[in-house]
């Protein structure tokens, strides 16, 4: 086994184990910091695919931001409120968890077809690109890539996804606003 | 296997240099304390004082470490760990001279931002975990903050990126002196590709760089928890903030992090500003200044005589400026840096089209 097939290995064994321990656990503020060691591992996962400027990515956005601001709310919100959250009925089979059920059996479902009826060693594509050697190196820049290709060929879904933060972010400062005081 | 050995060697190196800074910022930060107080700080361990470090840290060694009864126990005792190694990571990606370099990353600039922002996850994580409301509050000041001033430094690093058009630390100091491979152009029309020195560095390169600069090396105070911007420790508020309960060997982590980020912030102010390990001094007609004084040794010089200076600019504001207040502070970060950085990254784009 190679370094990078161990590597491998070894960060999906980090990242399913710690997700498993999110799930699992009781106690909630914990689980946030164990998700801190999922996306970190997954970070290292895109480094292996070469997807450097995404790991990087994925740790300024998940690990800065939005674990910060989930950790925010929590520390915000309270002992009391936290224990509530924690006596929830622990049976295994509740009605309440129906729907999360019924969608985590047919995403399974999806999956394991994909994985049936794929042929991963020979995709068209990827032995198109073999031959024309349209592939990315290890030592190759993806920065300027990314740029273009988002300025160009992806544009309009990337100001599409703008529009819809502006949006998010507008109706936030809506939301915390005081009723009726200036208005 | 060789090359393996090097990366342990250069690593140890690292962990080696920043403790020595620590203990070596502690004694200058108390001797420039006193000097502006009009004090004479340590005098008695050593001479001039200059063991009182060295005594500090033995004693902290043997002191006991105390888990607080109710603290959630394994949160409080990675927290300290965290907090220093996301400093420590950031070293990873210096750049220290022509061709040295830990490691040389094309992304090494946007890799510091992101190993940075886990630091106030550390923070969160020892707040949280002390069950200490002087703790919690202090962790969440940090946090506010830290996020907060996040925006205009990013801004401000950006409009340097935009001019340099890298995120490479090896290649944003190389453009900015006599071994850039392009034509350097002081204030956008005068050639001084041969002539290098101080004409040479990006905030002469473009003015307006001037500005983005003082907006980074704000946000960096803050971002460093560092008075005026002291708010997470404030004494006569919080005790002493996040790390109220912390002891001996723990409490030295907490501190050794906060001037080992002292000296990444200001590197990476120097290396994106102030022209990196580049010589200060031009070449002057067959006085080939420039010439005589760069290169690998050279290089470690000049980057840390820079970014000593900016560290001691740093404690010199410390104990020079009161605290700010919460609402000033977010004042001064939403409605002034900001607004500041975003007219710093437009100046750029247009002088990146219009003038290089």
């Amino acid at each position: 086994m190679s370094l990078v097939q161990l590597l491998f290995y070894l960060m999906a064994f980090i990242a399913v184990a710690s997700a498993l321990f999110v799930a699992a656990t009781k106690n909630l503020v914990r689980s946030i910091f164990m998700f801190f060691v999922t996306l970190f591992a997954l970070a290292g996962l895109y480094v292996l695919a070469l997807a450097d400027f995404v790991a990087i990515t994925q740790v300024v956005i998940y690990v800065g931001g939005i674990l910060v601001l989930i950790l925010f709310a929590f520390m915000l919100s309270g002992k009391e409120t936290l224990n509530a959250v924690g006596e929830l009925k622990r049976k295994f089979i509740n009605i309440n968890k129906l729907p999360a059920i019924i969608l985590a059996g047919l995403f399974l479902a999806v999956l394991i077809t994909v994985i049936f009826r794929i042929d991963a060693d020979n995709l068209a594509w990827i032995k198109k690109a073999q031959f024309t050697k349209n592939v990315i190196l290890p030592t190759s820049a993806t920065t300027e890539n990314i740029g273009v290709n988002l300025m160009t060929r992806y544009l309009l879904p990337f100001e599409a996804v703008s529009v819809l933060l502006m949006v998010a972010l507008i109706g936030a400062a809506h939301l915390s606003r005081k009723e009726g005081s200036s208005l | 296997m060789n090359f393996y050995i090097t990366y342990f060697i250069i690593a140890i190196g690292l962990f080696g240099f920043s403790a020595l800074f620590a203990l070596f910022g502690v004694y200058a930060e108390r001797k420039v304390s006193a000097f502006i107080q009009d004090r004479l700080g340590p005098t008695e361990t050593g001479k001039f004082g200059s063991l009182q470090t060295f005594a500090d840290i033995l004693k902290m060694l043997q002191k006991e470490l105390i888990t607080p009864a109710a603290a959630d126990k394994l949160l409080f005792i990675l927290a300290p760990a965290i907090i220093f190694i996301a400093v420590y990571l950031g070293f990873a990606a210096l750049p220290w001279g022509p061709g040295l370099a830990p490691a040389r990353l094309n992304l090494g600039l946007y890799y510091i931002f992101a190993v940075l922002s886990i630091e106030t996850l550390g923070i969160l994580m020892a707040g949280w975990g002390s069950n200490n409301k002087y703790s919690i509050l202090g962790a969440m000041r940090s946090a506010a903050q830290i996020i907060s001033y996040e925006v205009p430094a990013g801004f401000a690093i950006i409009s340097v990126v935009m001019i340099a058009q890298t995120l490479n630390l090896q290649d944003i100091s190389a453009q900015q002196g006599i071994l850039s491979t392009e034509e350097v152009k002081f204030a956008g029309f005068w050639d001084v590709s041969s002539i290098g020195g101080l004409f040479a560095w990006n905030v002469f390169r473009a003015p307006h760089l001037l500005i983005a600069f003082v907006i980074y090396f704000i946000a960096s105070l803050a971002e460093s928890n560092r008075a005026p911007f002291d708010i997470p420790e404030a004494e006569s508020e919080l005790v002493a903030g996040f790390h109220t309960e912390y002891t001996g060997l723990r409490f030295a982590l907490v501190f050794l992090a906060e001037y080992s980020m002292m000296f990444l912030v200001s590197m990476i102010g120097v290396i994106l500003f102030l022209g990196a390990w580049n010589t200060p001094l031009p070449n002057i007609g067959p006085l080939h200044l420039a010439g005589w004084t760069t290169g690998a040794g050279w290089g470690i010089v000049w980057i840390t005589i820079k970014t000593l200076a900016l560290v001691g600019v740093q404690m010199w504001i410390r104990w020079t400026l009161p605290r700010f207040r919460v609402d000033q502070l977010m004042n001064l970060c939403w409605k002034v840096l900001t607004p500041l950085a975003f007219l710093c990254m437009l100046v750029s784009g247009i002088w990146r089209v219009f003038l290089m």
